[in-house]
C-alpha cells in the first residue's frame, strides 16, 4: 500500500462515517419529541432532574442503563414498584431499607423535590425506548401474569383480589393502577408468610408505608393472597 | 531529550502518578462497597456515589495530565524546536491541579453535577476548558511555528482538538435525559473510541519510531490507515449507546454494525506494533520499556476489542446493558488502553528526561509492579464478568429483582477486591519505581 492510499482510507473513512453519524443526530433530534413524550416535559419534570442531578442519584442507579450498578435501575421504577413506594423510599430510605444489606443515604429531601423526583421518574418510564429493560418489560409481565391467570382466574383467591379492589393502587399483568409495587415484583421477593403479615398490619412491617390494613380478613385469606402472589412469580418466567 | 522544554512533562508524570494511586484506592473501597454492609452513618456522610464520583474522575484527571505530559515531550522534538511557552506549561498545571482538586474536595461536600463521569460543576468547567485553551495554544503554536509536519504531529493535535470540543457538549444541562445521554456519549464514546485513540495512536507511533528504529515512512503510512479506520468505525459506531436511550431503531443497525467493526484498527494496532518489534534495528532496552509497549498493545485489543465486541450487538446489549459486564469491559479497557499507555510513555520519556544514556534505568521492582497491576486487573476483568453474567441470567433472563440477584455477586465482588488488592500494590510499586528511577547498574545495560 502507498502513501498517497493510506491517507485516503483516512480522508473518506472519516468523513463518509462523520457524514453519517451528522445527518442521523438531525434525523433523530426531530424524532426525539414523540419517542419521549417531550409534550409531557414540564418544569415540573425539569426540576425532578435537576434535583436528581443534585443529589448524585445517578452514581449508585443506572437509569435507561447508565451510570452506576450499585442499586436498581429506575428507568422503569414506576411502573415495577408505585409512586408511593418510591415516596416512602426517598423520605427514610434508613427505615426502608433498615434490614438490607446495602443502604441509601438519607439526604433530607424536601417534601417539594421528592415530588419533582417523582414526576421525573414517571415521565422517564414513558420513554419509548424499545422496551427496556427487560426486567421490568410490560410485555412480559402481561404474557407471564395471562398464563397464570389462565388458571387461576376463578381462585378464591383471585376473587379476594378483585373484591378488595388491590388493583387501585397495585398493579397486576397488564391491569390495575402505580401506587405500590406490581404483585408478581412482590411476589419474586416474598414469600406468602411475609404478605399475609403484612397484609395485617402493614404498618408494623413497614412503617411509614402507604397500604391499608386488611385486619378484616381472616389469617387464612390472608395466606391464600399470599401464595396467589407468590404464583405469580415463581411461574413467571 | 534534546530541547530543554521536554522536562515540563515530568511534573505533570509525578502528579498524575499520585492521582493514580488515589484512583486505585477509591476503587477497592467501591469494592468493598458490594461485598460488605456499610452502616447507614456511613454512607450518609460518605456514599458509594461521593466514591464512584472520584475514583473516575481521579482516572479522566490523571490520564488526561498524563497526555498533557507526553505532549509536552513529544512536541518540541518532533518539530525540532522549544516549546513556544514553557511557563504557560507550567501555569496550566497549576491550574488544572487546582481545578481537580477543588472537584474532588466539591464532591465530598455534595457539589455536583451528578451526571456519571462529568460530574465537574459548571464554574469548574470553565476553569477546565481555560487550561484547555492554555495546552492547546501552546502545543499549536509551536507546531505551527516550526511548520516541520509531521503524521504524527498532524494525527497528536487533531485527536487534542476533537477531545477538547467533545468536552464542550458535557457542559450544559440538558431537559430531556434521552437527549442529554445522546450527547453524553458524545462525550465518553467520541472520547474513548475517537480522541484518545487517535492520541494513544500517535504516542505509540512516536515511541515506535524512536525505540524501534524501523523507518518513520512506515509508521506514519500504517498510523493513516489505523486513524481511517478507528474514525469510520468508531464515529457511526456511537450508535452501539442509542439503543434504548429512546432513539429510532435504526441506531440498532448503524450502532451495532459500525462499532462491530471497532476492534479491526485495535487489531491493526497489535500487528503493526508487533512487525515494527520484530523489524527492529535496536536492542531490546531497557526491557521493561519493551514489556509495556507489548502489554499495552495486547491488551487494549483484548479489553477494548474483545470485551468490547462481547456486548456490541443490540440482540446481546439488551441484556448486558447496564450490568456489571459493562464494568468489565470498562476496566480492562481503560486500563490496556490507556493506563499502560500512560505508563509506557513515563517509562520511555522519565529516563531521557534525566538523562540517562540510550534511555536506559535501573528495571528491578519495576517487572513485578507490572505484573502485579496488569494480572491483578485482569482478574478484576474476570471477576466483574462473572458478576455480570450472573446478573443478566438471574435479573434481566430470569426476572429477579435486582437485590435478589446481587446476593451472589457480593461475592464475586469480593473476588474483585482481592484482585484489587494485587492492583494496589502493583501500582504502588510501579508509581515508587517511576518516581525514583535510577541510573543502570554497571553491567545491566
Ligand atoms: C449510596 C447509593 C445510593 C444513592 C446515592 C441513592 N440510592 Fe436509591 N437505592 C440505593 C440502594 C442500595 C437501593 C436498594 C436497597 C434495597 O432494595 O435493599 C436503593 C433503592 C432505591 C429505590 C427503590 C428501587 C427498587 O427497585 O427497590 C428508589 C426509587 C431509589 N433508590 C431512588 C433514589 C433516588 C431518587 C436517589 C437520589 C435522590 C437515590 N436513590 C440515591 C442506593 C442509593
Ligand atoms: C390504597 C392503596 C393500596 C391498596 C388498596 C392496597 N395496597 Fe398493597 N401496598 C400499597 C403501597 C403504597 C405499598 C408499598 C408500601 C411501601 O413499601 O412503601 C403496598 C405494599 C404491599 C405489599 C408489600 C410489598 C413488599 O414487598 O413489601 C403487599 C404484599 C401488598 N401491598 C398487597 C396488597 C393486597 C393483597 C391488597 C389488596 C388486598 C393491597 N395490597 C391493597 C398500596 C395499596
Ligand atoms: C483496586 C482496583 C480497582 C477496583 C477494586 C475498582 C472497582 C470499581 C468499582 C466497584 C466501580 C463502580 C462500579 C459501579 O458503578 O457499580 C468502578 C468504576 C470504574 N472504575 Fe474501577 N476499580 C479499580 C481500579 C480501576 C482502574 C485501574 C481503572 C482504570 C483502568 C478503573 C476504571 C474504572 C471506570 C472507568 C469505572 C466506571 C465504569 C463505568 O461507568 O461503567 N478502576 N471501579
Ligand atoms: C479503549 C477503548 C475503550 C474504552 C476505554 C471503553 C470504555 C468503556 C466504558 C467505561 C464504558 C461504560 C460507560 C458507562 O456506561 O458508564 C463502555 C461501554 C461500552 N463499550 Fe467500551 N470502551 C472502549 C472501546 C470499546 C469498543 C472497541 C467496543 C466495541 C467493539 C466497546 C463497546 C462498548 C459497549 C457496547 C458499551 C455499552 C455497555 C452497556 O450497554 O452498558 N467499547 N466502554
Ligand atoms: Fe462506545
Amino acid at each position: 500500500m502507498s502513501h498517497a492510499i493510506a491517507k485516503w482510507i483516512f480522508w473518506v473513512g472519516t468523513l463518509v462515517s462523520l457524514g453519517l453519524f451528522l445527518a442521523l443526530t438531525v434525523d433523530t433530534r426531530g424524532q426525539f419529541a414523540a419517542l419521549t413524550h417531550a409534550d409531557k416535559l414540564d418544569d415540573h419534570v425539569v426540576a425532578g432532574k435537576r434535583a436528581f442531578q443534585a443529589r448524585n442519584c445517578n452514581d449508585c442507579h443506572t437509569i435507561l442503563g447508565f451510570g452506576a450498578y450499585y442499586a436498581p435501575d429506575l428507568t422503569r421504577v414506576v411502573a415495577r414498584m408505585g409512586e408511593d413506594s418510591i415516596r416512602r423510599r426517598l423520605e427514610h430510605p434508613e427505615v426502608a431499607f433498615a434490614d438490607s444489606y446495602r443502604k441509601m443515604p438519607q439526604q433530607h429531601l424536601g417534601q417539594q423535590e421528592i415530588e419533582d423526583i417523582v414526576a421525573y421518574l414517571r415521565w422517564v418510564g414513558n420513554i419509548d425506548n424499545h422496551d427496556w429493560p427487560p426486567q421490568d418489560s410490560p410485555n412480559r409481565w402481561k404474557r407471564s401474569t395471562e398464563r397464570v391467570m389462565a388458571g387461576a382466574a376463578l381462585s378464591p383467591a383471585a376473587a379476594l383480589v378483585q373484591q378488595e379492589n388491590c388493583l387501585s393502587c397495585h398493579t397486576l399483568g397488564g391491569s390495575g393502577e402505580s401506587k405500590g409495587p406490581r404483585f408478581e415484583w412482590i411476589g419474586a421477593r416474598r414469600d406468602a408468610a411475609y404478605i399475609a403479615r403484612y397484609l395485617a398490619d402493614p404498618e408494623k412491617v413497614a412503617p411509614g408505608a402507604q397500604m391499608p390494613s386488611f385486619e378484616s380478613l381472616s389469617q387464612e385469606q390472608r395466606e391464600m393472597i399470599g401464595e396467589f402472589i407468590v404464583s405469580l412469580a415463581a411461574q413467571g418466567r | 531529550m534534546t530541547y530543554k522544554s521536554q522536562s515540563i512533562a515530568y511534573p505533570y508524570f509525578v502528579l498524575a502518578l499520585l492521582l493514580f494511586a488515589l484512583q486505585v484506592l477509591m476503587g477497592l473501597w467501591l469494592a468493598s462497597n458490594y461485598f460488605t454492609t456499610v452502616p447507614q452513618s456511613v454512607v450518609n456522610v460518605f456514599p458509594f456515589a461521593t466514591a464512584r464520583a472520584m475514583h473516575t474522575n481521579l482516572l479522566v484527571l490523571w490520564l488526561l495530565l498524563g497526555f498533557m505530559g507526553a505532549t509536552f515531550y513529544l512536541v518540541p522534538e518532533e518539530t525540532g524546536t522549544e516549546l513556544a511557552w514553557p511557563k504557560m506549561a507550567i501555569a496550566q498545571l497549576a491550574l488544572l491541579a487546582a481545578t481537580g482538586v477543588t472537584a474532588l474536595v466539591g464532591f465530598f461536600f455534595g457539589w455536583t453535577k451528578g451526571r456519571p463521569l462529568l460530574e465537574i460543576p459548571f464554574p469548574l468547567n470553565l476553569l477546565i476548558v481555560v487550561g484547555a485553551l492554555m495546552f492547546l495554544a501552546n502545543v499549536a503554536v509551536t507546531m505551527f511555528r516550526a511548520k516541520r509536519w509531521t503524521a504524527v504531529q498532524g494525527s497528536l493535535l487533531g485527536g487534542l482538538v476533537f477531545l477538547a470540543l467533545m468536552y464542550l457538549f458535557g457542559v450544559p444541562f440538558y431537559r430531556n435525559a434521552a437527549e442529554d445521554w445522546y450527547y453524553w456519549w458524545w462525550v465518553i464514546h467520541l472520547w474513548v473510541e475517537g480522541a484518545w485513540e487517535l492520541i494513544t495512536a500517535a504516542l505509540t507511533a512516536f515511541v515506535l519510531i524512536k525505540l524501534t528504529g524501523v523507518d518513520r515512512k512506515v509508521v506514519e503510512k500504517w498510523l493513516y490507515v489505523e486513524l481511517g479506520l478507528f474514525l469510520f468505525t468508531g464515529i457511526a459506531g456511537t450508535g452501539h449507546h442509542y439503543y434504548w436511550l429512546g432513539a429510532p431503531k435504526y441506531w440498532l443497525w448503524v450502532g451495532g454494525v459500525f462499532s462491530a467493526l471497532e476492534p479491526f484498527p485495535i487489531l491493526l494496532m497489535l500487528v503493526d506494533t508487533w512487525r515494527d518489534v520484530r523489524h527492529r534495528s535496536q536492542p531490546v532496552r531497557p526491557r521493561l520499556t519493551w514489556v509495556y509497549l507489548v502489554g499495552m498493545v495486547i491488551l487494549h485489543f483484548i479489553g477494548a476489542g474483545l470485551f468490547g465486541f462481547a456486548h456490541t450487538l443490540p440482540q446481546i446489549n439488551y441484556y448486558t446493558h447496564g450490568s456489571q459486564v459493562t464494568l468489565s469491559h470498562g476496566h480492562l479497557a481503560f486500563f490496556g488502553a490507556y493506563v499502560l499507555m500512560n505508563l509506557t510513555f513515563f517509562y520511555f520519556a522519565i529516563p531521557r528526561i534525566k538523562g540517562y544514556p540510550d534511555g536506559t534505568y535501573d528495571e528491578r521492582t519495576g517487572h513485578l509492579g507490572f505484573w502485579l497491576m496488569s494480572l491483578g486487573v485482569v482478574g478484576m476483568g474476570l471477576g466483574f464478568g462473572v458478576a455480570g453474567v450472573l446478573q443478566t441470567y438471574l435479573e434481566r433472563i430470569q426476572g429477579q429483582p435486582y437485590m435478589l440477584a446481587q446476593q451472589p455477586i457480593r461475592f464475586w465482588m469480593l473476588v474483585v477486591a482481592l484482585h484489587g488488592l494485587l492492583v494496589l500494590v502493583g501500582a504502588l510499586l510501579a508509581i515508587r519505581h517511576l518516581l525514583t528511577l535510577k541510573p543502570a547498574r554497571p553491567g545491566q545495560a
